[in-house]
Formats: structure tokens, sequence, C-alpha cells
């Protein structure tokens, strides 16, 4: 398939969002390049829907600038919404309307003539299985049909850049992995640009080209899925204990024989290259001091100990809801 | 799954830069589809006529008698049928407010703000689903009071003034409404806000004549927006054409539409700024 050369790329720089004395994004750069899937991750809280907000012209940066297709998004916001399509984290359709309706309302506004909007409409119905649901209103939809009218809505009228914002959540295993297929394809048949937030490191690991881990308002991390586990460099050993106090007392006694160690309740984290070899050596030194050893595994460095080394959280903590101090 | 490629086929065009929906199509669209949400979901439009048609029942009831003694010749339902038009006009000028909060809540307000739309035509299309209602119900209101007995002094004519007053009063409300909605993006205070004009309907001519009216409540009176197009539409059912009167019934809404129009088009600049 032949793609357009238009410009898709989006461009970060120092991007700031002050809210008082608080910085929600703090200095934020990125270049995505045409046509790649760009991945961002990290903790509830860390900025990355602000990053949206500002990306997709809801939101004005403090300071910084950023591109979208070559537009600037505070000064050229008509031109960046007429190529980049959304589909937000709070999916906003109006429930008394219907899957057509809303379709073809939003492809007349973006200027498709009725006619054809009607035509995209019952094509984009057919992409996202709900063509049988036509009749019924949205309201009554499941919240995985919700998502996937979210995301035909965001590609109502053919965008070159899309921005997803976690596109899979509370979606079944099999509807995400529908989505995810079909954001592969409009990836690579027309050479779309694709931001993609999500909680699911397992779906950025899939999906994403490049990934960026944000954290307290800053990119902490960026680079390729594989390169950032491989940088880790090491693998780990992962045992559970009978309780939390075990695990205290196992990080103590395992911590010469690891470079690093972390406790997380009853589980305790060792990290170090080769960590095979050392597993016999664990398990001896735990049956001797009377620490019983409910599971013990060993992985190659994933996503999640990419996360959890440049956040330090676990992507289950990290999705926790922020409690006010 | 069917999948992008094997519609790739591409069969509806793709909008082109240049290409845009009118303005004026844009706001029609979107009235289309306030009316269609409000008629799948009519409780904003029923309980307005239901408490207007009860009070034009109870007071063409228990007042036409008395009413003699100050409408002497007049028709009691011609002079009372005015009044509960513009209380049903009040009560329903929430309904455009009360879809830009539901917009707002649900977040098609955003969705609708990631395209290309007219900003104006988002509060636009409302208002005159709104009006479109409110004429609707006036309209309704009319004919249950010519079934009732009401012999309009000017004719058709006067019947078709009344709805244009209606109209008038309920778009002019409806600013106020909308503009609500736009400020504090809130069910509550929008509907609130509604009830803040029901003291209007009251601080006038409500049961007697203007001419009747004596100390404070006749400055008050006079202070208020709404008694002209009452003292209007009241001639135009009741007493005949008197173009003084409907100048004055047209400037008042006039004056009550231009200041509450503002107030909405500060709502929508509020809403709509980008932070």
């Amino acid at each position: 398939m032949t793609h357009t050369t238009a410009n898709r790329e989006i461009i970060a720089e120092n991007l700031v969002k002050q809210y008082g004395d608080f910085k929600a994004v703090d200095g934020v750069s990125f270049k995505i390049s045409n046509g790649e899937i760009y991945g961002f991750l990290g903790p509830n809280g860390a900025g990355k829907s602000t990053v949206v907000t500002m990306l997709t012209t809801l939101g004005l940066p403090t300071s910084g600038h950023a591109s979208v297709g070559g537009h600037d998004v505070v000064l050229q916001a008509a031109q960046v919404r007429r190529i980049a399509g959304v589909a937000l984290q709070d999916i906003g359709l109006d429930p008394i309307m219907k899957s057509m309706e809303l379709l073809t309302i939003q492809g007349q506004l973006f200027g498709v003539s009725k006619r054809d909007s009607i035509t995209r409409a019952k094509e984009l119905l057919e992409i996202v299985q709900l063509s049988e649901f036509t009749e019924r209103r949205v309201g009554k939809y499941s919240g995985g049909m919700r998502r996937r009218l979210d995301l035909a809505m965001a590609l109502v009228h053919r965008p070159e850049i899309l921005f997803l914002d976690e596109p899979t959540t509370g979606l079944d295993p099999a509807s995400r992995r529908d989505i995810w297929t079909e954001v592969r394809r409009l990836n690579r048949e027309y050479n779309m640009t694709i931001f993609l937030t999500t909680q699911y490191l397992e779906e950025a690991d899939e999906l994403a080209d490049r990934i960026a881990i944000m954290n307290k308002g800053k990119i902490a991390v960026e680079g390729q899925p594989a390169t950032l586990k491989a940088g880790l460099g090491r693998e780990s050993v992962n045992i559970t204990v009978r309780d939390n106090e075990d695990a205290e007392k196992a990080a103590i006694l395992l911590r010469d024989i690891f470079d690093k160690v972390q406790v997380d309740r009853r589980t305790v984290r060792l990290y170090r290259q080769n960590a095979a070899q050392v597993v016999p050596a664990v398990v001896n030194r735990l049956t001797e001091s009377g620490v019983e050893t409910i599971s013990l595994t060993l992985t190659q460095p994933t996503l999640d100990d990419v996360f959890l080394q440049v956040t330090g959280q676990s992507i289950e903590e990290a999705q926790a809801p922020a409690v006010p101090a | 799954m069917a999948t992008l490629a094997q519609t790739a086929g591409l069969k509806a065009a793709a909008p082109s830069p240049e290409r845009s929906m009118s303005f004026f199509a844009q706001t029609a669209m979107l009235a289309k589809r306030t009316l269609i949400t409000n008629f799948r979901d009519p409780a904003a439009i029923f309980p307005p006529l239901l408490i207007s048609v009860f009070f034009l029942l109870v007071n063409s009831s228990t007042l036409s008698g008395a009413a003699s003694f100050f409408l002497p010749g007049q028709s009691y339902l011609g002079f009372i049928v005015p009044l509960t038009i513009i209380s049903s006009s009040l009560s329903g000028a929430s309904i455009a407010g009360q879809s830009i909060v539901r917009d707002i809540e649900r977040g098609y307000f955003d969705k609708l703000m990631l395209t290309p739309v007219n900003r104006a035509a988002i509060v636009l299309g409302p208002m005159i689903a709104g009006a479109l209602l409110l004429t609707i119900q006036t309209a309704l209101i009319l004919t249950l009071a010519l079934l009732m007995g009401l012999q309009p002094n000017t004719g058709i004519i006067g019947l078709v003034s009344t709805l244009i007053f209606a109209t008038f009063i309920g778009i002019s409300f409806a600013g106020f409404t909308v503009g609500m909605a736009l400020f504090t993006g809130s069910a509550a205070a929008t509907g609130g806000a509604s009830f803040l004009f029901f003291p209007l309907t009251f601080l006038t001519a409500t049961y007697v004549p203007f001419s009747l009216l004596t100390g404070w409540i006749k400055t008050a009176a006079e202070y208020n927006p709404i008694t002209y197009p009452l003292e209007a539409m009241r001639a135009l059912l009741n007493t005949g054409w008197d173009t003084e009167l409907m100048l004055k019934g047209l400037s008042s809404c006039l004056l009550m539409g231009g200041v509450l129009f503002t107030f909405a088009i500060f709502g929508l600049r509020t809403r709509t700024k980008r932070r």
C-alpha cells in the first residue's frame, strides 16, 4: 500500500504544564517519527493525560512547544484537529444516541458529506464489530462496545495521527487483542503515527516501537522496549515467602549475592546477571535460616522490571488511585 | 473481526482540509441532535408543560368568576393564558442548558471540541432546539385554550404573534440557562438557575390587570421585563392590536435576549478557553 508523504511527526520540546506551584508536566521532550507507535507509560498522576490534553489541543502548555503533523498545537489548533484522531480515556459518547448517528455527525463535522459519512460509519461499525447493534442506544452498550465505538469515532475522518489514551482499559482479553490487531493494521497499512498511553505494560511491549515512562511529570526513560529490557542487563529471582516478616529476613540474608533487592509484601525480587547460577545457593541459605519458600521463579527482564526500576513501584501499585496528602 | 485491510476500498471520501460544513449546517445538525435526545428522553419536556396546563385549568376554574369585577367584558382565559405561556417558557428554557450540561458531564462536549466545529454552533444548536420545543409547547397550550373556549381578539395573527413572543422569551431565558451550564458544568446549578426567574412571574400583573396594581408591586412590575410581553400577549388575545404595547413587548424581549445571550457568550468563552 502506498503511503502519503505527509508530515506525521509529533514533537514536544521542553513541554511544561504548571498548576499553581505544582508542575504536572516538567520539561517533557520527545520526537515521534512518521508511522511510529509510541507507548507512553507511567503511574497514575505522572502527567501522561496532561501531555495528551496539550497535544490534542484541549489544554495549553505553560511553556515549551509542541507540534502535531507539523502544526503548532497552540497556534494551529484547528489544523491539528483535522489530522488527528483522539480516543480519550473518558469515553465521551452520548448514551441516548445510536452509533450510526454519532458517527455520521462526527463525520459531517469533519467535512465529510452526509452520504459519505454514512458509508464511512458502516465501514467503521463493521471494523469494530458493532454492525449488529446500530439500532441500540449507546447507553445500552457494554464498556467494551463503547470503547470500540469510541475508537471508530476517532477514525471517522481518516486521521494521519492517532492519540489513544488507555484504549483497552476495561476490555476483556479477546476484545483487547482485537483492538491491538486494528492498531497494528492502522499503523502498518496507513502509516499512521500512534501515540498510545496505556496502563498495560504487555500492551506497550506488544505494540510500541518505542516507549517512554513518565514519573513525577518527567520522562524517566525512553527507548525501544527490547533495548530498555536489555539495558537492565540482569535476570530476576522472585521469591514468595510465608509473610512480610520472612520477606524482610530473606532480603537481608540474600543481599550480598545480588546487585539489587526489592521487597513487595511477601515477595522478594533479586536482580543480578546470570541469576540462574545462584539459585541453589539462595535455596540453601533460606532453608538453613528457616525461611519457608512458597514459590521461586526466575525471569528475564520485562517492562515491569524497567517500570519498577524507573518509578520505584510496580505497575499494580502505580495504578492505585492517588491518595491526597 | 473485519479489518481495515478488508474495507480498505475506501468507499467513503476522506475530508479535505479545505472542505468544511457551513456554520448554519453545523448549527442545524446539532439542533437536530438535541431534539432527538430530548424526544428520546422527554423528562425535561413534559413536567413544565403539565405544570403549566395544571395551573391554566385551576386558575381559569377558580378565578374566572371573580374576574368579571376587574375584567368587565373580557375573557379571563385570554387574560391567564399569556401568564401560563410565560411560566412554561421560563421552565422550558432550561432544556437548552440541561442539554449542554449533559454533554459536558458525559464528555461529549470535549469530543465536539476535538472536531473543527464552530464553537458557537455547539451552543446555538441546543438553543434553537430548545426554542423549537418551546414553540411546540406554546402551540399545545394555545390549542388547549382554544378548546376551552378562548376566542382571540386578533384572530390567527394574534395566535401567531403570541407564539413569537413565547419563543423570544424562551430563547432569551435559554441564554441564561446555557450560560449557567457553560460556566458551572453542573446540572444542579443549571436547574436551580431557571428558578431564579420565577419571582418575575409574580412581580408583575399576574392575577390582575397592570392598571389595578398599586404601591411597590406596581414599581416592581414597571421594572420587570416580563410585564411588557405579558401585556402585549394579553392585548392580542383579549383587547385587540395595540402597536405601542407590541413595540414595548418586543423591545423588552430583545433587551432580555441581548443581555442573556451576552451572558451565554461569556459562558462559551470561559468554557472553551484553553488553559
